[in-house]
């Protein structure tokens, strides 16, 4: 199967393009839909996917950021998700990869630790958001930083390039809370 | 040893029996063992218990429940098929009234006898423990009695754990501690037991004052750490024993752990949360604000909060005698009743006799109260308090309880609440530092925002390079990610932040030999610390101004922040100076908006006051410290100083400082460029000098702008001046001298 790699397409005038990708159809949509209100200059375009590979037959723009939502209360997403990594060249991964963790704040639900998903980011070397994408006033935030993240990796943002971002969200060597 | 317990036991349930007169002592009953029938003329003079709002008389249900406790005070009868049925009956009834109402201190005085005593098996002593939930506060005997039965040896390890881990989760509810302080040498020594040990350390943690911090204590506990290793509850009551005596434990220990004991062991956490709820539903009126009296608070604190109500025990007890005389009032116990503490007089007067309420949050709402545990010296107090407000903070934080959004204006009010103490008291409580921990790797950045960045920019003075990976690594990444507005809020609160550690520390120095801080810092490492956070925010300016295309929003409020970092050495009389990074000076020389000039021009101004005055110091050899700034910063002042006096001034703008080779000037095709960056010909100051020109000389058909220049430069800056441009005047009066006007 086909392997997503950056660079393959040129880019649209002025659209930039995101793929979400996760199990949970219901909340990535209401993510899309909280995105594309956002007020933006560039031509948004969200793409959602369920898990990689991505069907070969269709013609899509070129994707300039790759969101992996991983839903700490469910372990198949987990599951899911990394499989969908293999399928992402790697070239994806200097800042064009971002992982977004939901559900973190009701602990008591979660099967899937916190800190697996921080390891994950970690060795994929990607940012790694918190969002509990339930509440509507949270997806909105995130939306908005989600859509700048999107501007700066399309190139849209003058002078700051999707590397750069990387390098200043690259977290470091965190002490993880349980050692606290 | 049975009768002289029975005449303390009424006594504490006139004690216990708190708020207002009408608690009365409805499970008094049970006390009365002679006859079950008597229940009936019992629940006749019940009449004004305020719990029978809830059961609207339904004396049933408490009759039953009397039975159930009469059963269970019993033991089990020993038929086991009847045995079974009328147990699970009577649990049932037990439980129903524990989750829904809580249990009186007597009824929780019975339950811990029979579940200590080993009459019943250890699963059934497991299912007591759990629906034990106090109505409002559990008496200390009942505690004492309990942990005399621990010494019979009649109960399994299993309820012993269970046993301790109800006390720690119900520590705020016992009325009073000193006798269980007495018994501290006991629970000293439970700490041997291997799986009570994380348990007691806990309580101990929360019961250890000053005096029970002993050598011998010491040395058994670095004993078992060096058997057990490095455990986190041993290390939580080393470290506080290390704050309460530093002298006696040389063993380093990490000073940024903050979180020891996990809070999700508490099992009893949503039956207290619902219990606290009721009790405020309960209170016959929201006590009035008195932290008002301090500054006003519009908003009226509603239906039930977070926070206790004030109400010592003691009060109640006096105030059910009418008839009381003052010299009563003193042989009693001699404490002033919290209630009755309204003004600042009275604080003076009664300071001798205060006691803090049971339970410790009471204590934010009441500025009087916050008086008074500014000026006592006893740590414990504070350790308390924060105790306290972390498990709340993390009980009622938002986002722990996603399916319950409406709760955010109550916890947005709550940490307003804090926060107001913080800033009566200026001084950071650990319990929020640590929360925000837990909390800020999950923040949205959006939802109590202003909360959550004004908690920050109260977080205790430390090692800056400790703090980082907890808090500034996350607060970078939201920063990053965000709005301008996000942003400049965020500056805002790292400068407030500065300017309380600049506080602390200046304080600090003259108390050094006073207190004794537990951060053991030398001066040279906290200055260090500081500058980290300077140099910090530095680069999220440059970051920022870069992501932001150089807004002139963003701009004025970094140099706020440097409004603060240029005048630590006269305003705080601390050895630092730091200057702002070339991504910051820059752009504000650059900058198309005067006001920014200006800003820029003070700035320098004061940093040049603070240069001048350190290398004063350190040319007179007596006040020569130890610390004098390295060259380097004197050099990185003086090539900024060229630059603008370059661009501004002596329109030599490329030469020096801000060095642009020549060739590729003339690439560019710029003809003219030397006063390009002058006082007239600045973009920021061009509108100025058109509106100069046409107010002098309005008959001038032309605006030549070139012709700014001698007796009409000094003019133009008199000009300048009287517009409002106090920096630049500052600036231009110190660092140039006037005989070189172009």
């Amino acid at each position: 199967m086909s392997v997503l790699r950056p660079l393959d397409k040129l880019p649209g005038l002025n659209t930039a393009t995101i793929l979400l990708v996760g199990t949970d159809d219901v909340l990535l949509q209401q993510l899309a839909g909280s995105m594309l209100k956002e007020d933006c200059a560039s031509e948004l375009k969200v793409h959602l996917a369920k898990s990689l590979p991505l069907p070969s037959d269709v013609n899509r723009p070129r994707i300039d950021l790759i969101v992996f939502v991983v839903n700490l209360h469910s372990q198949h997403s987990l599951r899911n998700v990394e499989e969908s990594l293999h399928h992402v060249d790697s070239t994806f991964f200097l800042g064009k990869v971002s992982f977004l963790a939901t559900g973190a704040g009701q602990e008591s639900h979660c099967s899937v630790h916190r800190n697996t998903v921080v390891k994950l980011a970690h060795t994929y070397r990607s940012p790694l958001l918190f969002c509990d994408l339930e509440v509507e006033g949270f997806r909105t935030t995130m939306a908005q930083r989600l859509v700048r993240m999107l501007q700066i990796c399309a190139g849209h943002v003058p002078g700051v390039s999707a590397l750069n971002l990387l390098s200043l969200l690259r977290s470091t060597e965190n002490p993880s809370l349980e050692d606290l | 040893m049975a009768p002289e317990r029975k005449v303390k036991n009424s006594q504490v349930q006139r004690r216990t029996s708190q708020g207002s007169n009408s608690y009365q002592t409805r499970l008094s009953a049970w006390k009365v063992r002679e006859d079950l029938n008597d229940s009936k003329s019992i629940s006749k003079h019940r009449k004004n218990s305020v719990v029978e709002d809830f059961e609207h008389g339904d004396n049933q249900v408490e009759d039953a429940l009397q039975i159930a406790v009469r059963y269970f005070e019993k033991g089990p009868i020993k038929t086991a098929q009847r045995k079974d049925k009328t147990l699970e009956r009577h649990f049932k009834t037990v439980e129903n009234v524990a989750w829904k109402n809580g249990l009186a201190p007597e009824g929780i005085d019975i339950l811990l006898n029979v579940a200590l005593s080993g009459r019943f098996g250890s699963a059934v002593n497991t299912r007591i423990f759990k629906c034990m939930i106090p109505a409002t506060l559990i008496s200390e005997d009942s505690v004492v009695k309990a942990v005399s039965w621990l010494c019979v040896g009649k109960c399994s390890g299993s309820t012993k754990v269970l046993f301790y881990r109800w006390l720690v989760a119900m520590f705020d509810f016992i009325d009073h501690k000193e006798q269980i302080n007495l018994l501290y040498g006991f629970f000293f020594a439970s700490l041997q037991d291997d799986a009570l040990c994380p348990y007691v350390c806990h309580l101990l943690y929360l019961l250890t004052k000053k005096e029970n911090v002993k050598p011998f204590r010491v040395r058994k506990l670095l004993d078992l750490q060096a058997k057990m290793g490095m455990q986190p509850h041993l290390q939580a009551l080393l470290s506080l024993y290390k704050f309460f005596v530093p002298t006696l434990i040389s063993v380093s220990l990490p000073v940024r752990k903050k979180i020891y004991f996990k809070n999700s062991e508490n099992l009893w956490k949503t039956a207290l949360l619902a219990m606290r709820q009721r009790n405020q539903g309960l209170a016959p009126e929201p006590l009035k604000l008195m932290l008002g009296n301090v500054c006003p608070v519009k908003r009226k604190w509603n239906s039930h909060s977070v926070i206790p109500v004030l109400n010592s025990c003691n009060y109640s007890k006096e105030s059910g005698k009418k008839g009381m005389n003052l010299s009563d009032f003193f042989s009693s116990n001699g404490s002033f009743p919290l209630e009755q503490l309204k003004s600042f007089p009275q604080l003076l007067q009664n300071i001798h006799c205060l006691e803090l309420p049971s339970q410790m949050g009471a204590v934010l709402n009441n500025s009087l109260l916050l008086h008074y545990i500014n000026c006592v010296r006893d740590e414990s107090v504070l350790l308390r308090l924060y105790h306290w407000l972390s498990q709340t903070l993390q009980e009622e934080c938002i986002w722990y309880k996603v399916n319950n959004y409406e709760h955010g204006k109550e916890f947005t009010n709550f940490l307003d609440i804090v926060i107001r103490a913080e800033c009566f008291l200026q001084e950071g409580f650990y319990s929020c530092e640590a929360f925000l921990y837990k909390s800020l790797p999950l923040w949205d950045g959006l939802c109590c925002r202003s909360q959550f960045l004004q908690l920050l920019s109260w977080i205790p003075f430390s090692s800056f390079s400790e703090v980082k990976p907890l808090l500034f690594d996350h607060l970078s990444r939201l920063f990053f990610t965000s709005t301008i507005y996000f942003k400049c809020s965020v500056l805002q609160c790292l400068k407030e932040l500065l300017q309380n550690w600049l506080l602390w520390l200046s304080m600090d120095i003259h108390l050094k030999s006073v207190t004794n801080s537990p951060l053991e810092t030398t001066l040279g490492g906290s200055m260090n610390s500081v500058s980290e956070l300077i140099h910090y925010v530095g680069w999220l300016s440059t970051t920022a101004m870069r992501l932001e295309s150089n807004s002139t929003f963003l701009l004025h409020f970094i140099l706020d922040f440097y409004e603060k970092v240029c005048d630590t050495y006269i305003n705080y009389n601390l050895p630092l100076v730091v200057l702002f990074p070339p991504g910051v000076f820059y752009p504000a020389l650059l900058s198309l908006d005067p006001s920014i000039l200006n800003q820029l021009c003070y700035i320098l101004d004061r940093y040049r006051k603070n240069l001048t005055a350190a290398k004063e110091n350190e040319l007179v050899p007596k006040t020569k410290s130890e610390f004098s700034f390295s060259s380097k910063t004197y050099q990185e002042f003086n090539h900024y100083l060229t630059a603008m006096v370059g661009c501004l001034w002596t329109s030599k703008p490329f030469q020096k400082g801000l060095y642009i080779d020549a060739k590729a000037l003339e690439k560019a095709a710029v003809a003219e460029y030397k006063n390009s960056l002058n006082l007239v010909h600045h973009p920021a100051f061009m509108s100025y000098t058109v509106s100069f020109l046409l107010q002098e000389w309005p008959e001038e058909r032309t605006v030549n702008m070139s012709s700014v220049r001698g007796k009409k430069w000094n003019w133009y800056l008199e000009y300048l001046f009287s517009e409002g441009f106090q920096g630049l005047k500052l600036f231009i009066q110190s660092s140039i001298h006037h005989s070189s006007v172009p």
